[in-house]
């Protein structure tokens, strides 16, 4: 029994030593990029000390490192991944997501990316949120791309599809007393065709 | 230093009944059956393959690929069935049945071991797969579930137990992975708590107010919510400091049941006001598996036996 208490205290170990090291890694990559109220010299100092923790969980190795798959592979399967800031440490700005359905009769309608459920719902916001959080440019164009597909099969008389993509603002409460709602910042609009020529793409 | 050593040992391997693996089973067992409930309406057009669905898994198997060919995905279940004749939509939904097969194997005790594993498995391939689309919950759910897989199944209040008459499992490996459980929990709201803190909405709240009115939380009509605009920053300071100190109070007897119940109407909260009902349930369960046990043990005995009867 003591032999196996001492590998279950290995493995105990080395699991929550990968649990803290990912939520350490998170909470300095928020400092480090001014997302906290800490100032400056904390800021300076999650910048020295953020490659020291994306070093300590094999970031900086090759995709193909065993070592960094092996890693990888364990903190999916044990669901340890990532940390747990949720709405933290403030809350996101939304998105949101509008298709313009253009008709060869000149008829334009408006749809949203939909779904049947209120679970499946929740979903949809967090790849809406996903789209929104992106600076690579072709993955939002590619997500955006697969989303207008599954509105043209729904649709197929569509002559075009343009997906305009914006980001929430939230009025304060005292804002909201004063009358204002929420209004959405244009962020990206993308006009797809059947041919197969790319997205044309608008940003501001 | 050998003092130190046995005061981990006994803090690792204390002598535990299986009640808290009893709750954990059960709790789970219904989470994964109204997990699967929940999105049956969606789950082909959510994890459909390439030209078909939403967005399809496709790319986020693909990323995945990148990362690790190794991590379970729903692209294996769908790979085995067409070679068996299957189409693509049939395996799906294969996987989906196998989900609340499995879910419902653990609510009463059946089959505990291979059905913890079926529904860990099934389910990290839909988060895996669904990449993009996949949140808390599903973290969440991926850790109680691996960790219900490794502990010592199948606990007394199972139907397993009852038909095969097993030798009673050893209470320090009950106690070491109910442990587990309770540091995770604890490194989860510390962490989430301190984050919390680093943000400056979460002392004047208006963090609360906008997770409240943004779409699709606003559950509650923001006319409503205004009238209680004097509460939400009292609320969004005890949120934060409910969750940093959870790892101080949990662990002592006297205040546990309060930090417990306090946990758990948050979640409860959370889930009524945000619409967000797997998260709060998910949340719950393992609070309760984790620390309930030892509160109102009797009552606690009598709930479990009451379900697994």
């Amino acid at each position: 029994m003591l032999r196996r208490q001492r590998v279950y205290l290995a493995w105990f170990v080395l699991h929550f030593l990968l649990i803290i090291t990912i939520s350490c890694r998170d909470m300095v990559w928020l400092v480090a990029h001014k997302l906290t109220i800490l100032p400056a010299p904390f800021r300076a100092a999650a910048q020295k000390v953020e490659p020291i923790a994306t070093g300590a969980l094999g970031d900086n190795l090759s995709t193909s490192n065993p070592f960094r798959r092996a890693l990888l592979t364990y903190l999916h399967i044990a669901g340890i991944d990532r940390g747990y800031g949720y709405f933290a440490p403030n809350v996101p700005a939304g998105y949101k997501l509008v298709f313009e359905l253009h008709y060869p009769d000149g008829r334009v309608e408006y749809e949203l990316p939909g779904v049947n459920s209120g679970a499946a719902g929740l979903r949809v916001a967090t790849l809406l949120d996903e789209i929104g959080r992106t600076r690579y440019d072709p993955l939002r164009e590619y997500i955006i791309k697969t989303l207008a597909a599954s509105i043209w099969r729904e649709h197929p008389g569509l002559k075009t599809v343009r997906a305009v993509f914006g980001s929430l603002n939230l009025p304060s409460p005292a804002e909201f007393e004063r009358g204002k709602r929420e209004s959405y910042d244009f962020l990206y609009a993308y006009d797809f065709s059947l041919s197969e020529e790319p997205a044309k793409a608008k940003n501001p | 230093m050998a003092r130190w050593k046995e005061r981990l040992r006994v803090f690792l391997f204390p002598t535990e009944t299986d009640l808290w693996l009893g709750l954990l089973r059960i709790g789970l067992g219904l989470h994964v059956l109204l997990y699967a409930l929940s999105l049956r309406a969606d789950w082909n057009y959510l994890f459909a393959g390439p030209g078909e669905g939403l967005i399809g898994r496709a790319l986020p198997e693909a990323l995945l690929s990148t990362e690790s060919p190794l991590v379970p995905r729903l692209g294996w279940i769908v790979m085995l069935a067409t070679r068996t004749g299957l189409s693509e939509s049939t395996a799906l939904s294969f996987a989906w049945w196998v989900l609340l097969f499995a879910g419902g194997c653990l609510v009463i005790g059946i089959f505990s071991r291979a059905s913890a594993i079926l529904a860990w498995f099934v389910h990290l391939c839909a988060a895996e797969s669904g990449g993009f689309i996949s949140y808390g919950v599903d973290n969440f759910m991926t850790i109680g579930l691996f960790y219900l897989m490794l502990s010592p199944l199948p606990d007394r209040y199972s139907l397993d137990q009852r038909w095969r008459r097993l030798p009673s499992k050893n209470p320090h490996l009950l106690g070491f992975f109910r442990r587990v459980l309770q540091v995770h929990l604890c490194l989860i709201y510390f962490f989430g708590g301190v984050a919390k803190c680093l943000g400056s909405g979460w002392w004047d709240g208006s963090n609360l107010w906008r997770a409240l009115i943004r779409p699709p939380f606003n559950v509650i009509a923001p006319e409503i919510l205004i009238r209680l605009k004097y509460l939400f920053p009292v609320a969004g300071i005890v949120i934060c400091l409910l969750e940093i100190s959870y790892p101080v109070f949990i662990w002592n007897r006297r205040t546990r049941g309060i930090w417990l119940m306090c946990i758990s109407a948050m979640h409860i909260a959370i889930g009524l006001t945000m619409g967000m009902y797997l998260f709060a349930s998910i949340m719950i369960v393992l609070n309760f598996a984790a620390f309930g046990p030892g509160l109102g043990l009797a009552r606690g005995e009598k709930l479990v036996r009451a379900i697994a009867s």
